[in-house]
């Protein structure tokens, strides 16, 4: 029992504004760790909402095999049909998976064990609930979540791994794991596949962005409908245009990360600015509010990983990094404990 | 649909926090407190629990009902009024952490808003007879079909509550929040028991101060100091925080 001794009493007899309680060290990546917490969570208790629990459901989950390879679109078609015939126990256990992936994210004793299982389920639901994303059926849009959000949250989750590699410093926190070599070329393949989804045929035609604008609006609150409105005016006929200027700007964020510091910091802005037009306006904020969304979609996604890209403020920029003269880590003023406590996933 | 026993669940979960939240209360002795019982972090927020719990278990189950729709709408606007003088309060000594102090009450402002709009913002799409209005959850039993008017704050509510429970479940886990309580001396006013502190120390029997010889805690004294820790107060926030969050979410 420890023992608090308060002097004077006033403190407490002013009812509240007694001693603080020592906050327990919140580093930047235990904080992203806590994003990445939350969305799964908003995403488990989606799962819940009535609609999950119709044929509505199995009928999705069947229209991600459209178009895709027949060793992948059969076992689709497989799990949409055993959800339909076992709707409320499937979908009751695919909630609380997601849940509980949120919830053990969050409790710091059982990150590892969650941030593991979540990589596990992310790459099931990409085949059997995503159709991977559209990627291999020639329908992935950037603007609609491709290459399928729930892949992003293993991405995520690989990134945001409670572990410190040995050498060196970590320039950003998503290096600190994977180091930053492979952290970079990850992100430089995740934006360089966006950009090039943007172009394919389906999505640079000249009314296709302005007919998934128009059909967004449906049943959205008024002011959203009316982004919605505005934005598919904007496009009406220019598909190409749009979609080149898209796929320029995810070029540019998917270099970004391999520029000086100054520039990647720019590129990571392009990175979340992005991120939010496609949730607001490509995803409608993941139609949360019209009802029937499974999950917030890919924009909060992009924008954490984005987060996790940000330079470090005394990490040596590609060209300047040195082995000689190495940088200390991402966070590492102040953090030394809870970068530790993390590097073990024990509570800091 | 929504299957029924999934909202009973969450109901008997708060019904469990209701129970808990009543026991803190009655532990904490509060006839024999001055005013040190009356700050947001004392009596405040047992009570608030236990309100917020009481009204969300007659949510999630209509048998659980138990006040009008307006008599709550009132008992949420004086706890809005009541935690708002707290947060308004710190934030003149702390400024913007106020809003991330549990202390002061900013969670529970939160949760009292957030109360208080799903109360206010119900539309039955499908009222039963004699009960139009009453609050009910799409598949609760009742058939009642309950969706919330200005959607968007119900989203800005609920991932302001899936913050907050993310960030108290992260603290309990980081042992901010003990199961033990910590024992406070009031120098100069005596020492005494107060429950939950400050949200960081629960108070325990300091010998002397209740008549006892404080020689050692018995079994009640350990139950006692369990009950009132600020890790047990903090468990119930998480798991009201999250059952909110759910509500607003379904009911979208």
């Amino acid at each position: 029992m420890s023992e608090v001794a308060v002097a004077g009493g006033r403190t407490a007899l002013r009812g509240g504004l007694g001693p603080r309680p020592a906050v327990a060290r919140l580093d930047t990546r235990r904080a992203l760790q806590l994003g990445l917490a939350g969305i799964w969570l908003l995403d488990g208790v989606l799962q819940y909402q009535p609609f999950m629990y119709t044929t509505g459901f199995g009928h999705l989950l069947a229209a991600t095999a459209a178009g895709n390879p027949s060793v992948i679109a059969r076992p689709i078609t497989w799990d949409a049909t055993l959800v339909e015939h076992h709707l409320v126990l499937l979908n009751t256990i695919f909630a609380t998976v997601q849940l509980l992936l949120g919830l053990g994210i969050a409790f710091r004793p059982t990150v590892r064990l969650a941030l593991g299982a979540s990589i596990a389920w992310s790459l099931g639901v990409w085949w059997f609930g995503e159709g991977l994303g559209g990627v291999l059926s020639g329908t992935a849009d950037p603007l609609s979540g491709a290459p399928g959000a729930v892949i992003l949250y293993a991405l995520l989750a690989v990134l945001l791994w409670p572990a410190d590699r040995p050498a060196g410093a970590a320039p950003f926190i998503a290096a600190r794991a994977v180091g930053a070599h492979l952290a970079r070329a990850l992100w430089a393949v995740l934006w360089l596949s966006l950009a090039y989804f943007a172009l394919l045929p389906a999505n640079r035609a000249p009314q296709a962005l302005n007919g998934m604008l128009t059909g967004m609006e449906v049943a959205q609150p008024a002011w959203l409908a009316a982004i919605e409105s505005d934005a598919a005016s904007l496009v009406a006929h220019q598909g190409l245009a749009a979609s080149i200027v898209l796929a320029v700007a995810c070029v540019l964020a998917a270099v970004g990360v391999y520029l000086p510091r100054r520039a990647a910091a720019a590129a990571l802005v392009l990175a979340v600015v992005l991120a939010a037009v496609i949730w607001v306006v490509g995803e409608a904020l993941g139609m949360i509010l019209a009802s029937g969304a499974t999950d917030p979609n890919s924009g909060p996604l992009l924008a954490l990983l984005a987060l996790a890209y940000w330079p470090a403020s005394t990490a040596p920029t590609p060209q300047a990094a040195t082995p000689a003269t190495p940088a200390p880590p991402a966070d590492a003023a102040g953090n030394a404990a809870g970068n530790a406590a993390d590097a073990t996933g024990s509570p800091a | 649909m929504t299957p029924t026993w999934i909202f009973d669940v969450l109901a008997a979960v708060m019904v469990a926090v209701a129970v808990v939240s009543a026991a803190r209360l009655a532990a904490a002795r509060p006839w024999r407190r001055g005013p040190a019982i009356l700050g947001p972090a004392i009596l405040g927020a047992d009570a608030a629990h236990l309100l917020m719990a009481i009204a969300m278990a007659g949510m999630l189950a209509p048998r659980l009902r138990t006040l009008p729709d307006t008599g709550w709408e009132v008992v949420f606007g004086v706890l809005i009024a009541w935690f708002a003088f707290w947060v308004a309060r710190d934030a003149r000594e702390s400024g913007a952490r106020a809003l991330a102090a549990d202390h002061c009450g900013a969670p529970h402002l939160v949760h009292s808003g957030s109360m208080l709009y799903m109360f206010l913002a119900t539309t039955s799409a499908a009222g039963m007879a004699g009960m139009a209005g009453m609050n009910e959850l799409p598949g609760s039993s009742g058939s009642t079909m309950l969706t919330l008017d200005y959607p968007t704050l119900a989203f800005a509510f609920a991932l302001i509550l899936i913050g907050y429970s993310l960030w108290d479940l992260d603290q309990l886990s980081g042992r901010r929040y003990g199961l033990a309580g910590a024992r406070v001396s009031l120098a100069g006013i005596g020492a005494t028991n107060l429950p939950a502190l400050t949200g960081a120390e629960s108070v325990t029997a300091v010998p002397g101060s209740d008549g006892s010889d404080g020689s050692g805690a018995n079994g009640g004294d350990a139950v006692r100091e369990i009950l009132l820790s600020p890790a047990v107060k903090v468990g119930c926030r998480v798991a009201m925080g999250a059952v909110m969050a759910f509500i607003m979410l379904i009911a979208i």
